[in-house]
């Protein structure tokens, strides 16, 4: 089955350890999310799998294949979005998601179609040839999951895609997750609303002190009381709780 | 590389600041120029006019071509010097730089498709320069050159292109440093040393003094540039776009 995987994932920014001997993997078809506190390593742990940032320690395997070989196919495979929406402000939105394509390894003959269908599925249509310098932060939000869509990727790596989204926006941020996993794409997601993330998520994995502190069902009942059982089970064992 | 040089040139056609700075080079400079010659060529005593008197060399198109080969090797390393920095900068203080991973195009290729797309920009700016110098002169009906017109416009059309070439240092600082500022103080930096090293005598072998001493080339007490000097700066050109891909493809979205 293919995978996005990082293993034994430690990386420290001079003193400070942000991930210790972190284990995550994606599997197609299925969405991921991971929760934390701010300061978790959330970010940094879906940086350092999209090869942005190099782990002191431990691999990360795109499809079996080492980061660090992967051919330009191999990384069209992949769309994210990482804090930023991938967003120029002199263009248009159709440019944007146009270039978003064109980089992505989109044959050229294809961009044209497949920008059409982003900006419907992400309901930008009524900007689509305004410069985005013009848009508003929801819609450069929804502008930045269009173009990690926009080539249809194996895999998508998320960080918060709700945030400055207005409620219509998390509906269909909710329904883009959907369809892309029924496509058989795998999906890392990261949230700080857990009881969004556990309408849309097959498994929740709880990051804490940049380690994997526990998973949570996302049927479970009470799931603030168990993420923050977690966190403090992960600090107790780590000698950090005085009683 | 033919869809990065594609997105690199639309953003570059797109940028109010690189328009700007296109205007500048082409007409504005021209202008200053012809200006600046006038104002020697008036006779007057003010201040400007006998600064002015001192620089330029020659009457009519020599005083012209003197001016703008002056003025052109100083302003335009400046502004290429600007639109390298804001190509390369703007991807940090626009904080698109991450989502420049992950991509089937490699950062490498994007910096080299950056550099393209400057170079050829600057190229169609000193055309157009160039021409707007020439208008300038034919329409005022400037003395006939000790060299020929096209040799003078050649001259000044040649020190625009060694000012772009160097200006893409602007680039690699405006990378390592992670955003616009460095650059913009390291061009100022390298105009005061130019001068400097020009000077001392040796800005010769310096590439940074090179257009400015082509500009004065034949005034009294300037060593003529030789051609292993002139071709430093493209060498120079290019050992800077080779560190700058190669910080590209190596640094990290920190």
């Amino acid at each position: 089955m293919t995978t996005l995987e990082g293993r034994s994932l430690s990386l420290s920014f001079g003193v400070h350890q942000v991930l210790s001997n972190l284990d995550l993997e994606l599997k197609a078809g299925e969405i991921h999310a991971i929760v934390g506190l701010n300061g978790a390593g959330k970010t940094t742990v879906m940086r350092v799998l999209l090869g942005m940032l190099r782990p002191d320690v431990g691999e990360v395997l795109i499809a079996g294949k080492p980061i660090d070989g992967l051919q330009s196919d191999d990384w069209s495979s992949i769309g994210y979005l990482i804090e930023t929406p991938f967003v120029y402000p002199e263009l248009t939105v159709r440019e944007n998601l146009s270039m978003a394509a064109s980089l992505k390894g989109v044959a050229s003959g294809d961009v044209a179609d497949l920008v059409d269908r982003a900006i419907v599925r992400l309901g930008v249509g009524q900007w689509a040839d305004r410069r985005s310098a013009e848009l508003s932060l929801g819609n450069m939000q929804r502008l930045g999951l269009a173009g990690a869509v926009v080539h249809n990727p194996d895999f998508l790596v998320l960080d918060e895609p709700v945030n400055a989204l207005d409620p219509s926006g998390v509906l269909m941020v909710r329904k883009l997750l959907k369809e892309e996993v029924e496509r058989g794409s795998g999906i890392l997601v990261s949230s700080h609303h857990l009881d969004e993330i556990a309408r849309v998520a097959d498994r929740i994995t709880v990051i804490h002190r940049g380690s994997v502190a526990g998973t949570i069902d996302p049927s479970e009942a009470d799931l603030e009381r168990r993420f923050f059982h977690i966190a403090y089970e992960a600090d107790a064992a780590a000698g950090l709780v005085t009683s | 590389m033919r869809v990065a040089i594609k997105s690199e040139w639309l953003k570059l056609r797109r940028s109010r600041v690189t328009l700007t700075i296109g205007f500048l080079v082409a007409f504005a400079i021209p202008l200053m120029s012809y200006a600046f010659y006038w104002v020697a060529d008036s006779g007057g005593f003010g201040p400007l006019a006998v600064k002015a008197d001192g620089l330029i060399v020659g009457t009519g198109w020599d005083g012209l071509f003197s001016s703008s080969g002056q003025i052109v090797a100083a302003a335009a390393f400046l502004a290429f010097g600007v639109a390298a920095a804001w190509c390369y900068g703007r991807e940090f203080a626009d904080r698109t730089f991450p989502s420049l991973f992950a991509l089937a195009v490699s950062r490498r290729t994007i910096s080299l498709a950056k550099l393209v797309v400057l170079l050829l920009g600057s190229l169609l700016a000193v055309v157009v320069m160039t021409l707007v110098i020439g208008a300038l002169g034919l329409m005022t009906s400037l003395e006939v050159s000790s060299t020929s017109i096209v040799g003078g416009l050649g001259r000044v059309f040649a020190i625009g292109l060694l000012s772009a070439l160097l200006a893409v240092v602007a680039g690699l600082v405006a990378s390592i440093g992670r955003g616009y500022l460095p650059a913009l103080g390291l061009l100022i930096g390298l105009v005061a040393i130019a001068q400097l090293a020009v000077l001392f005598g040796t800005g010769g072998w310096f590439p940074f003094a090179v257009p400015g001493l082509i500009a004065v080339a034949g005034a009294e007490g300037v060593p003529a540039v030789t051609g292993v000097q002139i071709a430093l700066v493209p060498l120079l050109c290019a050992v800077i776009a080779f560190l700058t891909a190669r910080w590209w493809g190596s640094a990290q979205a920190v």
